[in-house]
């Protein structure tokens, strides 16, 4: 709120609404992940504020990061946006030379956003880099079990379907798990998520079986892989995913099969959860009720106060797991294929 | 019969070395021979003393024998019997020849006096060498226990400050050694003592761990005599500290460290600049002769100098992997000072470099290393952690002031007690602190939530590297819930970080004085009369080698342990060990000032903080 309105106090007649920015981003292109949508909306941000000073710009990012995060349930994914732009910023400001500390701000500005142009450009392209990269790990014959609704995941397969007949004929089966609770949003209502690309995918000639999370165990004894998105890479080599993920995970490492994530290296962020409470999202995933609870909760509530501080409620619909990288065979990245110790080293490259 | 027959080697060689190389006269020699009888019928006369009323053949098993710094004609029994336990364990053979030296050096003036016996030829010294020695053997067996070799005829030791300490340290010499022809009141005593040396000899090594044999390496320094006159007084002082544990733990160590070495680079300037822009006075120099030994020539003898101070510190007790870094970081802050530098700004270069190295990689990493350890710590938390670390303190003191409600379980081990500090600390703060030793971990895990460590070292396979038990804890929290759900996060600084590698406990560790574990009576000071802080800090861990030169203190001690005298119990060895390694499987999180890491990040957060 506070951003908002100082926006309003220095822009004058529009003001920028940095929240409303971002879901309109995520809304308007499906195939926008939300660190891209976070970095696409700061770059507008800056490109409407008129700020004159590199403190004054630093300022009004953090401000705006900040009210970005409050109001957003899942903020997991857009910190590692904010937190890169941010820190691609200093970097570029603290390089000697013409775009330095001494150069004509102006300049410094344009570059800016010219150059946050180019990041996103490129961090969309990173997808094509992922595939190169996760081509190999589908062979001929091979049944690939994924879950949810990652667009690196999709895009994956289905540049390894669109082979077929070409000189890298790969055929592959495809087991599909399907969240009973997970509800795709912008597809038809009350589809599950992630049933757009099993269309996509049997209409390439790809025989895909869906199967309810149940039965994930039952049917890992016919899967030769596990590939799965990430919403975000965490320090310690984790990912935090959609709910589910994490038991897949621990079945695929009981039965030993690999357990691959896709995920393009802007989603690696800089936290650290130690466990699957330690994530700073409030989600009602157990909720203890009794029949007096639920008797209760059936009256009319009495409008919940609006505070603008408390953090917002993930719905259960929306609800994540953390995997914690012992689970995890590689990570496949536009940066390469890479092992979960290997996260932290490329975080600490961009943070120092 | 073999014990007599190794004396026998032994004094054979102590008589090559003896007479070798020595301008010392042979009538010096002799006249040791025949002091001997004296004093060894002193000896016997008061070998009624109940202490040591069983007439064994070893000398060294009086318990708690004080060795009193002045050895006044009624205390005489002791100061020999000690003499006879410590010195015999000289490792005499390889310090033989340095030591001769020294002997002839410093009895060369009564050599002169007695000057005209000295035309001997080489043969007749021989068969003298020989005759005396063989009527020493005679005495020896007369006496049985050995104490022959002990009384020290040739030696004006009994003169001389023994420095009141554990004969099994001073022993070895190894510290001494080092200092060399500086060391040699103490070398002095040894030498003559050689004659017992063997089997006190062997039953040391007896005593030693097999697997860990290589750690023995050198026995820590009991006193500071014998340092080289280079060392300043802070590094004289701090070393005592370090070895008796008052300054204790990885990060204080260093501190303590980099501030003592800032003193002595005050003087280092000081002297260096002196000599080189203002050539002082002959007549001063003259004045002052010591002086000469002191002023460095160029830039790189004050390196040189430093590492006199370093020296004797690792002397003292073998360095820190932090203590280390900081000293390669000085060295190389010193390297980098240009000569022409005047005198004041390279002084304040250097002590600006120190004290920015103690802000830097200490003191504001260590806030940054709490605050955001103290994010991980949640209302309803049990914390459990293991003996006493700084930071781990500073960690749950900010989490307490925060207001978050959460519990402490203090685990702690014998003999250092370091967790009493903490717990005490802890308690006064405020929290609800609960406290036991090692062997009730299971108990105190079992309502863990999280585990916090703090570290001597991260090792670059990003093990942890820390106080002996520290993986025990870890691996017991890991092993409780099946490792997911009691996280265990370790408190580091990157300036403990190291590029070595461990993979075992054994390869590289400290062993520390074994007589530690024996003593029942709570931890005190070796060196020096007791000090008032040891008594009003609760105990910290000191360091109680088995005979406690106060008899007061000696007194105080009910009945003695079982394992007083472990020393003369075949087949048994103590074995204290210093640290551990944890597996980096065990560690879930490394908090450092650069921000949370896993283990297997340690080398490269390492390699950026060198480099930078």
């Amino acid at each position: 709120m506070a951003s908002t309105t100082e926006g309003t106090a220095t822009a004058g007649a529009q003001p920028f609404d940095i929240v409303a920015t971002y879901n309109e981003l995520l809304r308007s292109d499906p195939d926008l992940t939300m660190p891209i949508a976070a970095i696409e909306a700061l770059v507008l941000l800056l490109t409407h504020e008129p700020s004159s000073t590199i403190s004054e710009t630093l300022d009004l990012l953090a401000k705006s990061t900040e009210h970005l995060k409050k109001a957003i349930a899942n903020p997991i994914g857009l910190s590692a946006g904010t937190d890169l732009f941010q820190r691609y910023l200093i970097t570029t400001l603290q390089r000697p030379g013409q775009l330095g500390p001494a150069g004509d701000f102006k300049a410094i500005r344009t570059h800016l956003l010219s150059n946050g142009r180019l990041f996103i450009r490129r961090a969309k392209e990173s997808r094509e880099k992922i595939t190169a990269f996760g081509r190999g790990f589908i062979r001929d014959g091979c049944t690939v079990l994924t879950n949810g609704g990652s667009r690196a995941v999709a895009s994956l397969l289905q540049k390894v379907a669109d082979e077929e007949g070409g000189s890298f004929a790969v055929r592959f089966n495809v087991i599909y798990v399907l969240s009973s609770i997970s509800k795709d949003i912008e597809g038809p209502s009350g589809e599950p998520e992630g049933m757009e690309t099993v269309r996509a995918l049997r209409a390439k000639g790809v025989p895909v079986a869906t199967i309810p999370e149940s039965a994930v165990a039952y049917a890992l004894g016919k899967a030769d892989m596990v590939i799965v998105g990430a919403e975000g890479v965490v320090e310690n080599g984790g990912i935090v995913s959609r709910m589910g993920t994490y038991q897949i995970g621990l079945l695929a490492k009981a039965i030993g099969k690999p357990f691959y994530t896709v995920a393009e290296s802007h989603k690696f962020v800089r936290l650290y959860p130690l466990g699957q409470y330690d994530l700073p999202i409030v989600q009602q995933v157990v909720d203890f009720k009794t029949e007096e609870d639920i008797a209760q909760q059936s009256k009319p509530q009495a409008p919940v106060d609006s505070n603008a501080d408390r953090p917002v409620e993930l719905p259960l619909e929306d609800s994540v797991d953390f995997t914690p990288p012992h689970l995890i065979s590689a990570l496949i990245t536009d940066s390469g294929v890479l092992t979960p110790s290997a996260v932290s080293e490329e975080l600490i490259k961009i943070w120092f | 019969m073999r014990r007599l027959g190794l004396r026998h080697a032994v004094g054979c060689l102590w008589h090559h070395f003896f007479f070798r190389d020595s301008t010392l006269s042979p009538h010096q020699a002799i006249q040791g021979s025949t002091e001997r009888p004296s004093q060894l019928e002193i000896e016997s006369s008061k070998m009624t003393d109940p202490v040591d009323s069983v007439p064994t053949s070893s000398p060294a098993n009086a318990p708690a024998q004080p060795a009193p710094a002045t050895e006044t004609p009624s205390q005489q029994t002791l100061p020999i019997r000690d003499a006879k336990s410590a010195k015999p364990k000289d490792p005499a053979q390889t310090d033989k020849p340095a030591k001769g030296k020294d002997a002839s050096a410093s009895a060369g003036a009564e050599a002169d006096a007695a000057a005209g016996e000295k035309p001997l030829s080489p043969a007749e010294l021989k068969k003298k060498a020989k005759a005396e020695k063989a009527a020493r053997r005679v005495k020896e067996k007369l006496e049985r226990d050995g104490g022959a070799g002990a009384a020290g005829g040739s030696a004006p030791a009994p003169g001389q400050p023994r420095p009141p300490a554990t004969p099994r340290k001073d022993a070895a010499g190894g510290g001494a050694a080092q200092k060399g022809s500086k060391a040699l009141p103490p070398r002095r005593g040894s030498v003559v003592g050689a004659g017992a040396a063997v089997e006190q000899k062997k039953k040391k090594e007896d005593k030693s761990v097999a697997v860990f044999g290589h750690l023995y390496g050198q026995q820590r320094r009991t006193t500071i005599a014998g340092a080289g006159k280079e060392v300043h007084p802070a590094v004289l002082a701090l070393g005592l500290q370090l070895r008796d544990y008052v300054v204790c733990g990885s990060s204080a160590r260093c501190v303590a460290t980099m501030l003592a070495f800032k003193r002595v680079s005050l003087i280092i300037c000081h002297i260096y600049y002196w000599k080189v822009e203002t050539n002082p006075p002959d007549l001063l120099r003259l004045s002052n002769p010591t002086l000469h030994q002191w002023v460095p020539r160029s830039p790189r003898h004050m390196t040189t100098h430093l590492s006199h101070q370093i020296t004797y510190l690792s002397t003292c007790r073998p360095l820190s992997i932090s203590q280390g870094n900081a000293i390669r970081a000085l060295k190389l802050a010193i390297a980098g000072i240009d000569p022409s530098t005047p005198e004041a700004a390279a002084k304040a270069t250097l002590c600006d470099f120190i004290d920015s190295f103690i802000r830097e990689k200490i003191t504001v990493a260590d806030q940054v290393i709490a605050a955001s350890a103290a994010q991980k710590i949640q209302g309803g938390d049990v914390i459990v952690t293991f003996a006493g670390s700084s930071i781990v303190k500073q960690t749950l003191l900010l989490a307490h002031n925060e207001g978050k409600q959460f519990r402490v379980s203090i685990i702690d081990s014998r003999p250092l007690f370091e967790g009493k500090n903490l717990a005490r600390a802890l308690a006064n703060a405020g929290l609800d602190v609960q406290y036991s030793l090692v062997h009730g971990i299971s108990h105190a895990i079992k309502d863990a939530t999280k585990v916090f460590l703090g570290a001597h070292a991260m090792t670059s396979n990003g093990r942890l590297y820390s106080r002996v038990g520290t993986a025990l804890v870890a691996m017991s929290a890991k092993e409780r819930a099946g490792g997911v759900e009691v996280p265990v996060i370790v408190c580091c600084e990157t300036v403990k970080f190291t590029d070595r590698v461990a993979l075992d406990s054994i390869v590289v560790n400290e062993i520390a004085d074994a007589a530690e574990l024996v003593s029942a009576n709570p931890a005190q000071q070796v060196t020096g009369l007791p000090d008032p802080a040891a008594f009003t800090a609760p105990p910290k861990g000191g360091k109680p080698a088995a005979p406690i030169p106060d008899p007061a203190t000696s007194d105080r001690t009910p009945s003695p342990s079982p394992l007083a005298n472990w020393k003369e119990t075949s087949h048994l060895q103590l074995l204290n060990l210093m640290y551990d390694v944890t597996p980096a499987e065990y560690v879930d999180m490394v908090v450092t000032e650069m921000g949370s890491l896993p283990p297997s990040a340690v080398p490269i957060v390492h390699r950026m903080s060198t480099n930078m």
